[in-house]
């Protein structure tokens, strides 16, 4: 009896399946006035006050920029044996919080999920900020940020040429890609978007801006199938490109010699640490925006459970990269190694190191219950604890490795300074009030990639290119 | 009425339907047909018969221009032009190159993809098209589907395009005239906008200016310049009596300057010439007389001195009788200590150059006052 009933084939429980697209039915029609009716509208007060707050935030922390750059970075912490510290660490942090629009927008689109086409826009938006305040640091690091040029390789009168073996230098060349095809990326998407705007809005200056942005999008079918083939490859390209940047970014550490540096382990460590931390960034931010925008039925709950599993899965990933951490300081016998491995959760700065396992491996263990996969409070709660957490992950390997390496003379104990947690404040400031404004200005869902799969709304035979 | 038709469109609710009117409108021949659409409809390019995108072939070859532009512009730098060795690799080892490579690939590739699709193909931006100036825009970028069939020369039959549509289903027939106004960005608007930008970068120049002399002096990050610090001869509050430069703890001996252990000429006879008369130690003697002696005392240690008119004192003769029986210690005593107007050289001149320079007035002494016997020494030598 058992094994018969084995054989019968089971419909597959609804909560496996992919996700809806939306709760409850949605035409094209109302996702436009759903959507594309914001900028249109006045701003609610929610919405100034959270302005008000993030511009305080932004100028406070562009104040200990100016500061900064008059006075000059002597003003941060970093000293002698650590170079690097809050800007590098803020730098990584940012640029992982990039990943993962271009993991939803790109790889998820590859894959074709169809949930991501709810979420890909705003994520697509949050990369292109995030990398804004990312870029920022580096800038500011190399003291004077009026040469920064020098970075680039190009014909100069000092007769002098980049060094193309320094993991710098790819850094360089991979987060300024990186930008500009994101951006590349992110304005194709919006192209028919802001065709639509043009042509709904009342506004006579909205209809001109949107005119110009939408550089006279028309819907042709001739244009449709080149633009379905750019976005292909797009996505093709960003997929690469996702994986190799903050591969590139942990080359500045794993090429050199310092100990808890120097580890085979670091790009794909970096990679799955990047997604993770831009997931828990893209969960709180499209919490905030489904409720105040109300856009419930179209950013559902599905969605965001799904969100939720990618960073639980992303959690044990990163377990699995910090315990293969501990088993190469153990298995390479090397005592410097060791002794920063132990650093790590003995050390100083221990409490960092602790902070960092319980936020990003033991709590996110909570999203295995479906209950707080589904509950705002506790999503929130671990996507918070994974911000945290990986913001301090980044402190552990910088500061935890650089204070006590090879010269025990030189060791020191790195402490930040005001200037420090000020500038952190800016970019964080920066980085929400672009994404209020955009919230404000641009459509929050790509309602195009939307009603292209909406049911019916692709014809019931010859649903394929020829 | 002189305006030419450019197009005649209608709608369809439904993909579905529009996909189904193609083929019938198209058989007509009456016109270039193109379809209007919120969306990418699946099957539409089939229906329209529109050829291949070849924007995947362009996007290949520009990436892997990319990857030898990338790969031949580093190899260059690092192998032929400025070939530095870093991290004990050959200058042309090309290991190194490869993220680099990949990097300026994409970025090759995607804005080929990008801007290919965009300005080649898709021949955007345009803001003329008079699919634009229609009633129907509004719809198609809603929720529309539009079929238009578009004028191919002179002949075009507007009349008939409308009745093909109308028996395709179509709604909404309308016929877009050709585009016979003005340009979306008139010269009159773009000449305004030119004019805006140029009198906002002449406002940001005397704004600069007149910042640049306000402040004629901010350099930033020269904050090194003045740290709190003790400066060599200048006053400092820091410190009661107002001076920056401390006194020497009393007794304290300075490096190379080792007590005499005498107190007056009388004593200092009792010092001995430490240095040996070597040729070495008399040419030193010669040089630092004619520095520091030669002024006043002359050439000779005669006491003609070379300033007499614009030096009212009389030097020492050294080739007095008094003076040639001193012992070596008295003259270093003198040099040392100075007498009536000849001042201190304890400053100027080390113990040993003193030294040296005794045993060089010594050896002046007795040239001036040779004997028979010396002249014959000499001679023999």
């Amino acid at each position: 009896m058992r094994s018969d009933a084995a054989l019968v084939p089971r419909a597959i429980p609804e909560r496996l399946l992919e996700p809806p697209l939306t709760d409850g039915p949605v035409t094209p029609g109302s996702l436009d006035d759903q959507v594309l009716a914001f900028p249109d509208r006045r701003p609610p007060k929610k919405w100034y006050l959270g302005l008000a707050v993030t511009l305080t935030a932004l100028f406070t922390g562009f104040g200990f920029i100016g500061y900064t750059l008059f006075s000059g970075i002597g003003e941060w912490g970093n000293n002698s044996p650590v170079f690097w510290a809050f800007d590098i660490i803020n730098f990584v942090f940012w640029v992982g919080i990039g990943h993962a629009g271009t993991l939803i927008s790109a790889i998820l689109f590859l894959f074709r999920k169809r949930w991501r086409n709810a979420i890909a826009r705003f994520a697509e938006a949050m990369t292109i900020f995030a990398v804004m305040c990312a870029g920022l640091f580096p800038l500011i690091h190399v003291g004077r940020p009026w040469l920064a040029f020098w970075l680039f390789p190009y014909p100069n009168q000092r007769g002098i040429w980049t060094n193309f073996r320094s993991p710098l230098l790819w850094d360089v060349f991979a987060v300024s890609t990186y930008f500009s095809v994101s951006l590349m990326f992110w304005y194709l998407g919006l192209l028919p978007d802001l065709a639509s705007m043009r042509d709904r809005t009342p506004s006579k200056l909205r209809r001109r801006i949107y005119t110009v942005l939408s550089l006279g999008w028309r819907g042709a079918a001739s244009h449709w199938q080149h633009y379905e083939k750019a976005y292909l490859l797009l996505a093709g390209l960003a997929t690469g490109l996702v994986l190799s940047v903050h591969s590139v970014v942990s080359f500045d550490f794993a090429t050199s010699v310092v100990p808890g540096w120097h580890m085979t382990i670091f790009p794909p460590y970096f990679v799955a640490g990047a997604i993770f931390a831009g997931f828990a960034m893209v969960v709180i931010v499209l919490v905030v925006v489904r409720e105040s925008m109300d856009l419930k039925n179209l950013i559902t709950l599905r969605h965001l459970e799904v969100m939720n599993k990618v960073i639980l899965g992303m959690s044990c990933l990163m377990g699995y990269s910090y315990m293969m951490e501990g088993f190469t300081a153990w298995y390479s016998m090397n005592p410097y190694l060791h002794h920063t491995f132990m650093n790590i959760i003995t050390g100083t700065y221990g409490w960092a190191g602790w902070l960092t396992i319980s936020c990003n491996i033991f709590i996110p263990q909570l999203l295995w219950f479906r209950k707080c996969r589904t509950s705002y409070f506790w999503m929130l709660l671990v996507a918070a604890g994974v911000t945290v957490g990986m913001w301090f992950e980044r402190f552990v390997i910088i500061v935890i490795s650089l204070h006590q390496d090879y010269l025990p003379s030189a060791w020191r104990i790195y402490k930040p300074t005001l200037v420090d947690f000020g500038v952190l404040l800016g970019s964080f400031g920066l980085f929400f009030t672009l994404v209020l404004i955009f919230a404000r200005v641009l459509p929050v869902i790509a309602t195009t990639e939307v009603k292209a799969i909406l049911p019916g709304a692709q014809p019931p035979h010859g649903g394929h290119h020829e | 009425m002189s305006e030419r038709t450019a197009a005649v469109l209608g709608l369809f609710d439904t993909p579905g339907a529009l996909l189904e009117a193609i083929p019938a409108v198209k058989a007509r021949q009456l016109g270039r047909l193109e379809a209007y659409t919120p969306y990418p409809v699946h099957g539409l390019d089939g229906a329209l018969g529109l050829r291949k995108s070849p924007l995947g072939g362009m996007v290949l070859v520009m990436g892997i221009l990319g990857a030898i532009t990338a790969f031949g512009f580093e190899y260059w730098i690092s192998a032929v032009d400025y070939p530095i060795v870093t991290g004990g690799k050959a200058p042309g080892s090309w290991e190194a190159f490869i993220p680099i490579m990949f990097e300026v690939t994409v970025l090759f590739a995607t804005f080929t993809a990008g801007l290919g699709m965009l300005l080649l193909l898709n021949k955007l931006p345009f803001f003329g098209h008079p699919v634009l100036a229609s009633d129907a825009i509004k719809a198609i970028t809603r929720d529309r589907f539009a079929l238009s069939i578009e004028a191919e020369d002179d002949g075009f039959d507007a009349a008939a395009a409308r009745a093909a549509l109308a028996a395709a289903g179509a709604t909404g027939i309308e016929a877009l005239p050709a585009p016979d106004r003005g340009p979306f960005l008139t010269s009159d608007y773009i000449l305004r906008v030119a004019g805006g930008i140029f009198t906002a970068c002449v406002v940001a120049g005397l704004l600069m200016y007149g910042a640049v002399k306000l402040f004629p002096v901010l350099p930033p990050m020269s904050h090194i310049e003045d740290q709190p610090r003790l400066d060599a001869q200048k006053a400092d509050p820091f410190f009661k009596d107002g001076f920056g430069m401390r006194m020497p703890v009393p007794g304290t001996v300075a490096r190379g300057y080792l007590p005499l252990g005498v107190s007056s000429q009388d004593e200092a006879a009792a010092l001995v010439n430490p240095l040996p008369t070597t040729p070495a130690v008399l040419a030193e003697g010669k040089r630092l007389f004619h520095i520091r002696c030669e002024l006043c005392h002359g050439p000779l240690a005669n006491g003609t001195p070379t300033l007499t008119a614009a030096y009212g004192a009389k030097p020492a003769n050294l080739q007095s009788e008094q003076i040639r029986n001193y012992p070596d210690g008295k003259i270093f005593w003198v040099i040392t200590m100075g007498k009536n107007a000849m001042p201190s050289h304890a400053a100027d001149l080390t113990v040993d150059q003193r030294w040296a320079i005794v045993h060089y007035v010594r050896a002046l002494q007795r040239a001036q006052n040779a004997t028979d016997a010396d002249v014959k020494a000499a001679e023999a030598r």
